[in-house]
Formats: structure tokens, sequence, C-alpha cells
């Protein structure tokens, strides 16, 4: 509903945005892609060779690589896992009346705004550490042996630290997702001789379903990126032992300085994110409108 | 209707609640009180909780020592001019798609967003190398451009979810008016849409202010935004609890303190208008 | 001046054609009301006529030059919308003068208008407040005002009133009214209410799917209606429509007979029925009658008080020289 003149206007107004991020994706991308298929290592200068899949069957092959899938996965499984499930119950507890409710809320969500940086190296001196840490004060205290978490279990570690910087985000989503829940329809609910378990898991459960999926999906997409928190707490180790693929790749192209297996990296990268973009674009897309 | 609910029960909500919310935030609440304490009493045992000497001599020295104010500024033109110049990129086009939506303004926007969700470590190669070409790492412009394109898309949707909530009939009445496109964007639509502005603005610079991918692999010394300062303590200094402390309190309070202000658009701008 | 002529004017939204070819004239100093029922393409055509839209093919002139290319800020029409869409971040002072803002008049002459435009609406005491201050009524004054201050060549409403209380509607269908006798300029405005049309216009435009079914005078409508759809739209209660044996006696498809061209008794008369429903205005009361073999209900109206009952018989009368005879294409038979 429009005219010429309008149209000709939106376009014209949208086509810095759209050149913009056009050029952002295509022109990496088309380096990442091209780069992947040379031999090309900084540290040695000269000809960058075109060696086709070579790079790709290096890095896919490398015993690293499946370690790094591995605890990829296991670290946006167990993130999500936790930060879900807390996140239900801590927004229902805040949903509930009480004394000091906005403070509480600005207690829970504060740990969303701490820079990934601060809140990696808080956690694994002040608490982590075995020697000064206040977990092993604690462990001393009940009689027990303290623990070096980011030696002896260090992806553990980083999916706990992780959770609690992405546990307010869930939480805050699923609450204000629960506060549009229509009071009356519980109500009616409660009219119909609904107990409070069938009220929550007939209205409230299916009520919360499409947040729940949002929160999935936007942590997994920022999840699959966790870079900072590794680098700073283990440097991916010991050995590969919490190395995820953004920190694989990272290692091989700015400390190995492997430019073509980097690379290689990074378009597997890209391709795991896709599928799962896949999944969010759809999600997104339907609630468009409504 | 809010139903009455005997007092007993909200003291009881009331103790369960405050017992989880002071739980977790207390790795922060922590870090703060440990900056104000010596390097011996930070790492006394048993530790020490309130009944410290209280002392400011951390900050001193974290500033003299690696000129902290310097990454803080650095943090600031960083976010701050990454969003206002997203801003400006991003509102002709949230003014096209939320006014004048055409059969493709709904691809354009997941087109967008899609962008968003290239991993970063996917193009982190390339865009190393050209900065390197061009001269641009460890600068602010280099990272003002990249912070700018990452959070484009945000900053375009969340502007159209506000755009679209205003009566498309006041633009028509002011181009009635003899208003052209400049005057009906910036006289009309621009104030109208000052509180979602407002709040995209916030998140933006929350988010840019707190990104941590970028900032790390792109800065140095001289460029370097408060993350990668803080970076810098991981050792040896990490061990100096007291002065890690008081840095990482300065690095997060401004920003804590406008994420309090903004949790409500917090949802709605992370979840691209998918829950309000 | 304002004189808009639409010259074989069409509107097709992709596939669908809400507006087939369409020719009208609006002479200046006119006010022409369109009316139809909602859907009819009323509102489109306002909204190409002011360029809000652009049309599909055709022309739009307005005083001779074509306006088909130009955009809405040029076209020097002022518009008022149903929603008032009144500039909410500013003072009604400001509202009121944004036209002249755009058009880059100095300060003084600005304000000079204003002040005009705000005594003649009452708005005087109202300048510094902003719209979210005001009342629907007021509202509306405003955004009157804002049309008024830049003297357009003519003026477009688009159901200005539909927002108001019916007390209220009546007022400011006065003032509207008041306001044309003023300024004579040229005014086109749209309502589904066939009462606003035939209190305000001096041409009727009614459409139907994007047609126009009949143009002409409030009276000329009421009397000489072209067609069935016309005939029923036009007037309140509607007119009757009777179709069959009764209709050919006349030589016609359908005739029509307006409820108060019936005449009424107990005891004689043409048809004969029921009474169903009455409603009672104290100046007239309105039957509807069952059981004629004519009609599903017949709508009679008849002066004062009449004493008949819920279920009494009753008897019709039609004045012969008041009935309208329509054929199978639903026209008029002269």
């Amino acid at each position: 509903m429009a005219t010429q003149h309008s149209r000709a206007a939106a376009r014209f107004m949208i086509s810095p945005s759209v050149l913009l991020l056009l050029g952002w994706m295509l022109i990496p991308l088309g380096m990442t892609i091209y780069f992947s298929l040379l031999r090309y290592n900084l540290l040695m200068p000269g000809e960058h060779p075109f060696v086709g899949w070579e790079n790709y069957s290096y890095f896919l092959s490398d015993p690293a690589f499946k370690i790094a899938l591995v605890n990829t996965l296991l670290l946006v499984g167990g993130v999500l896992i936790i930060t879900v499930i807390g996140g239900v119950l801590l927004g229902l507890l805040l949903d509930q009346v009480m004394w000091g409710q906005g403070i509480v809320r600005i207690l829970v969500i504060a740990p969303f705004f701490v820079m990934p940086t601060v809140s990696a190296l808080v956690w694994k001196n002040m608490f982590m550490n075995p020697v000064n840490g206040l977990f092993a004060y604690l462990a001393k205290f009940l009689g027990l042996q303290p623990i070096d978490f980011l030696a002896q279990a260090p992806l553990m570690s980083i999916i706990g630290i992780v959770s609690w910087q992405w546990l307010p985000f869930a939480t805050l989503i699923l609450l204000t997702a629960m506060q549009s829940l229509d009071q009356e329809q519980l109500e009616a609910a409660e009219m119909d001789g609904a107990g409070p378990f069938s009220r929550f898991f007939y209205i409230v459960v299916p009520h919360l379903s499409r947040a729940v999926t949002v929160v999935i999906l936007i942590q997994t997409i920022f999840l699959l990126s966790v870079f900072a928190e590794i680098l700073v707490t283990t440097n991916g180790g010991p050995g590969n032992a919490s190395t995820n693929l953004t920190y694989l790749v990272y290692a091989e192209s700015l400390l190995r300085f492997d430019v073509g297996t980097g690379s290689a990296g990074g378009v597997v990268a890209i391709v795991l994110a896709n599928i799962v973009a896949i999944f969010l674009m759809r999600m997104i897309g339907k609630n468009l409108d409504a | 209707m809010a139903r009455k609910v005997s007092t007993r029960r909200k003291a009881v909500n009331t103790g369960i609640a405050w017992t989880v919310g002071l739980l977790i935030f207390f790795p922060i609440l922590w870090t703060v009180l440990t900056s104000f304490k010596t390097e011996a009493q930070a790492i006394a045992d048993p530790p020490i909780w309130f009944n410290f000497h209280w002392t400011l001599e951390n900050y001193v020295t974290v500033q003299e020592r690696s000129n902290y104010f310097r990454h803080f500024w650095n943090s600031v033109v960083i976010s701050v001019g990454s969003t206002l110049i997203g801003l400006a990129i991003a509102v002709p086009a949230a003014w096209a798609m939320a006014f004048v939506p055409g059969k493709r303004t709904k691809d354009l926007l997941m087109w967008m967003l899609s962008t968003k969700m290239l991993p970063p470590v996917g193009v982190l190669v390339p865009i190393y190398l050209l900065f390197q070409r061009f001269g641009l790492l460890d600068t602010q412009v280099g990272l003002i451009i990249v912070l700018t394109l990452i959070n484009l898309p945000i900053i375009v949707w969340m502007l159209y979810t506000y755009f679209r909530e205003i009566p498309v009939d006041i633009l028509e009445a002011a181009r009635m008016d003899g208003a052209g496109l400049k005057d009906e964007v910036i006289s009309v639509l621009l104030p109208m849409a000052v509180p979602g502005m407002a709040s995209t603005v916030l998140l933006n610079i929350i988010l840019a202010w707190n990104e941590a991918f970028w900032t790390l692999n792109l800065t140095a010394a001289k460029a370097a935004p408060l993350t990668a300062f803080i970076a810098s303590y991981s050792s040896p200094e990490g061990l100096f609890y007291a002065k890690l402390s008081a840095a990482s309190t300065m690095a997060i309070a401004p920003i804590l303190i406008m994420g309090w202000f903004s949790q409500k658009q917090l949802v709605r701008g992370l979840t691209f208008g998918a829950v309000k | 001046m304002g004189r808009i002529t639409l010259d074989k004017v069409t509107k097709s939204f992709g596939e669908v054609q809400v507006i087939p070819p369409l020719d009208l004239t609006i002479d200046d100093g006119e006010f022409v009301v369109f009316v139809g029922p909602s859907g009819c393409g009323k509102s489109t055509l306002l909204r190409l006529i002011a360029g809000l839209e652009d049309i599909t093919s055709g022309q739009i002139r307005i005083d001779r030059e074509d306006a088909t290319h130009v955009p809405p800020a040029k076209r020097g029409l002022a518009m008022v919308f149903q929603s008032y869409a009144l500039y909410p971040h500013m003072s009604v002072r400001k509202n009121i003068a944004f036209p002249l803002k755009m058009a880059k008049m100095d300060a003084a002459e600005r304000d000079k208008r204003v002040d005009y435009a705000a005594s003649v609406l009452n708005l005087t005491d109202y300048l510094d407040r902003r719209p979210g201050q005001l009342s629907g009524g007021q509202r509306q004054r405003v955004a009157i005002g804002r049309a008024i201050v830049r003297e357009p060549a003519a003026f477009l409403f688009d159901e200005p009133l539909s927002n108001l209380d019916a007390a209220l509607r009546v007022n400011m269908r006065l003032e509207i009214s008041e306001l044309h006798n003023t300024l004579k300029t040229t005014m086109v405005y749209v309502t589904h209410d066939q009462v606003e049309a035939m209190t305000m216009a001096d041409k009727i435009v009614v459409l139907h799917a994007g047609r126009i079914e009949q143009v002409g005078s409030p009276l000329e409508l009421y009397h000489t209606p072209r067609n069935t759809f016309v005939a029923g739209f036009i007037g309140s209660p509607k007119m009757n429509l009777i179709e069959g044996p009764e209709a050919a006696k006349h030589a016609a498809h359908t005739i029509g007979i307006r409820p108060e061209h019936l005449d009424t008794s107990a005891e004689a008369g043409t048809w004969e029925g029921r009474v169903g429903v009455s409603e009672h205005l104290g100046s007239d009361t309105f039957f509807h009658v069952h059981d004629t073999g004519l009609a599903e209900t017949l709508t009679v109206r008849a002066s004062g008080e009449v004493a008949l009952r819920h279920g009494d018989r009753i008897f019709l009368t039609p004045q012969m020289d008041k009935l309208h005879r329509f054929d199978a294409e639903g026209l008029r038979i002269a």
C-alpha cells in the first residue's frame, strides 16, 4: 500500500544497510572459502599453491577436531540444560508474590551484563583457584580435599561459568513470557477444577513453549561461538580437553598461523552454525507477524 | 487481578527468592568487596566478609600501572561509536521496512538476521588479514567498523519492531502537510520513536561493550577496550585478587547500571521481538 | 481554486481491481461526499486523490494540471484522517503550524494564521497542550485546524467523525458544514453514514464495489434513485423493495416505496399485514409489518403517535406518485 515514489524512496533508504551487510557477508566468506583451498601459512612466505580439499581432510582428520566437536556439543548442550531448567524454576520463583521483587530481579539478571573476560577471570581466580579460591576454603571448611577445577574438570568448569552468564537471559525471557500469561485463563482453569499441577502442565507449559524455543535457539547461536571464557581460563587445555571449534580455529589461524587450515575450520564452523540457524530462522519467521 | 496471598506465604517466597538471588549475585558482590581490601586481606584464610580495612588503593594502582582510563575510553568510543553509526544506517532501513513493506520485506529481515548467525570464527582469518593489510589492527576505527556491522541487524530489527507500532496515518498526515522524506523521518517519526530508539541504543552499547571475540583478536595495547584489558590480567597479575577485582569492578559497573535500566527492552531486543 | 477531475481512473492491488475505470468531476467549492458500504472503495478513492496511493491507470487533474505523478506533499490538498493523525510529540500550536513550517513560511505569519485558526475552532485556550491531553472533539478540531491553515485547494476528509460519540458527531457535522460555508473551499468527504452524506453534501457520490452507482444532489438521490442499490442505501429507514406479482402489476421487476410514503389504517387499504415490532420515536413511529405476502417485512413510518400494538392487523396504502419502479437489472424505469 504505497506509491511508486515511496517505494523508490524505500529502496534508496534500505540500500546502505543491505550493501554493507552483503559486503560483510560475502567478502570475508568468499575469502575464507578461497583460503581454505590454499596451502597458506603466515610463517612460510612465498607461493600459496592451490591444494583442493587438503586442508579440509587435514582439519577433519585431526584428532583435535573430533575432541573440539564433542566439546562444542557438550558445552552447548550442558549450558542449555542448566539454563533452561534453571530459568523455568527461577522464572516461577520470581513470578510469586514477595517483598522486594524488583531488587531480586536485578540481582538475578546482573551476571548477563558482566563481560565474558571478567566473569571468566573472577571465577577462575577467586572461586576455582585450588589454593586461594573460595571453593577451596569451602572444601577445607567441610574437611574435603580442594579440587583444581580448571585442571581436573576444565570443560565442566567452563560450562558452569557460561551457565552463570546465560541463566539470567533464560530467566528474564521466561519470566516475561510467564507474566504475559492471561491471569483469567488460569482462573478459568481453576473454576474448571484444575489443581496447581494441572494448571502448570496444561496452561503454563504450553504458553512457555515458544519462549523456551526462542531461548534455546538464540543461546545456541551464541554458545557455538564461546571464546573469551576459554581463552582466559584454560587456553583450551589441558591438552585439548576444553577446546571447542571456535577456539580450535583461532588456534590454527592466529597461534599456528596456518591460514589454510584455519579457514577450512572456519567453513566447517559456518556449516555447523547454519544447520542451527535454519531452525532459528523458521522459528522467528513464524513469530514475525504474531 | 492480583490475588491476596497470606503473609506467611509471602514471607517464605521472599526468603527463598532473596537467598537464590543473592547466591547468583554473589560473585559480583564478592568481586566488589574484594576490590576494597588489601591484597593480604583478599586471600585471607578464612575469608573476611565485611570487617576489613576499606581502601581505594587498588583502584589507584590499577589506573597507574595500566592506564585504566585509556581502555575505558576505548570501550566508550567503540561501543557508542558503533551504536550511533549503526543507528544512522539502520533508521532509514527500518523506516522503509516498517512503512513501505513489500513482498520481500520479511525475507530481507530474515536475511539480515542470518548474517548475525555467521560464526565470527568463520571469517576471522580474512578479517584479520584485511585489517593487517589496511592498517586497521589495534585501531578504534577498525573495531567500530566490525561492531557496527555485527550489530546492524539487531539495530534494524529492533527499530523495525518499534516503528511498526507507530500508526502510518501520522506519517501520511505529514506527507499531506507538505513534508518531504527528510522532514517526515526527522521531524515526525524520530521524535515519536524516542523511547524505542533509546532502548535500542542502550542494548547495543551493552552488546558492543561486552563483545569479546573481535575485541580480543583485533586489538593489542593501543585500542584495547576493557574486555581485552581485563584479559591481560589472566596471568600473572590475576593472582593479585584485590587489583583484579578493582579492575573488574570498574569494567562492569557502567554497563551493569545501564543494563538494569534496560532490562525490559533487553528481552525484546535479544529475541528479535518474538517475546515481548 | 479546487477543481478535481478523475479521468478513467483505475486502481488494482496486485491482480485485484478495486476501482474499475471511473470518471468524476468535483467542481470548485463543492462539498462532495463519497458514500457506500464498507469495502466499496471510497477511502481508496480518497487516497488516490490525495496521492497516498498510485493510480493504476488514468489521470487525475487538479485545476486542469495533471497531478497523476505529483507526490502528496505537492498536490496542495489537506487531509483530515479518521484517527486524526495528530503529532503526539508536538503541542497543538506546533501541530497546526506544521504544514506552514513545511512550506517555509516565516514565523510571524505562521503565528498569525495559527491564532486565527485557533480562534475559529475554539482552540485558543489549548494551544500549548499536547494532543494526548485533549478530548476527541478537540483533537478533531486540531486536525481540521491543521488542514485549514495552509489554505489548500481542497480538503479531504476520511470518515472524520466515526471515532466520536453520537452527540458530538452531530455537532461536528454542523461545524464542518459551517466551515464549508465560510471557506467555500472544495471538500471531499468520505463516510459510510448516509445521514452524514444527506445532511452535508452538495453532491453525493454513491459507490459500490469500486463503481459509481449514482452522482447527484441529496434530493435527486432521494427522489430518483437510479437503481435498487441507491434506492436501498439512501434514506432512513430503508426503502421497501417488493418483487413478484405485486411488482408485475406495475409493469416492473421490482417496486420500491419509502416507509414515509405508506399510509396506514386499521380498517382498509391496498395491502394488509400484522404489526411486529414498533419503534416509538415520539415525532414518528416505525412499524415493522409482517405477513403481507409481499416481502419479509415492510417498514412504515407514521407521523406522531399511532395506537397500534404488536399483533394488530394493519392496512397499508402506497402513495402511487411516490412509487419507484425498477427493471430486472435493477435500473430505474422512468
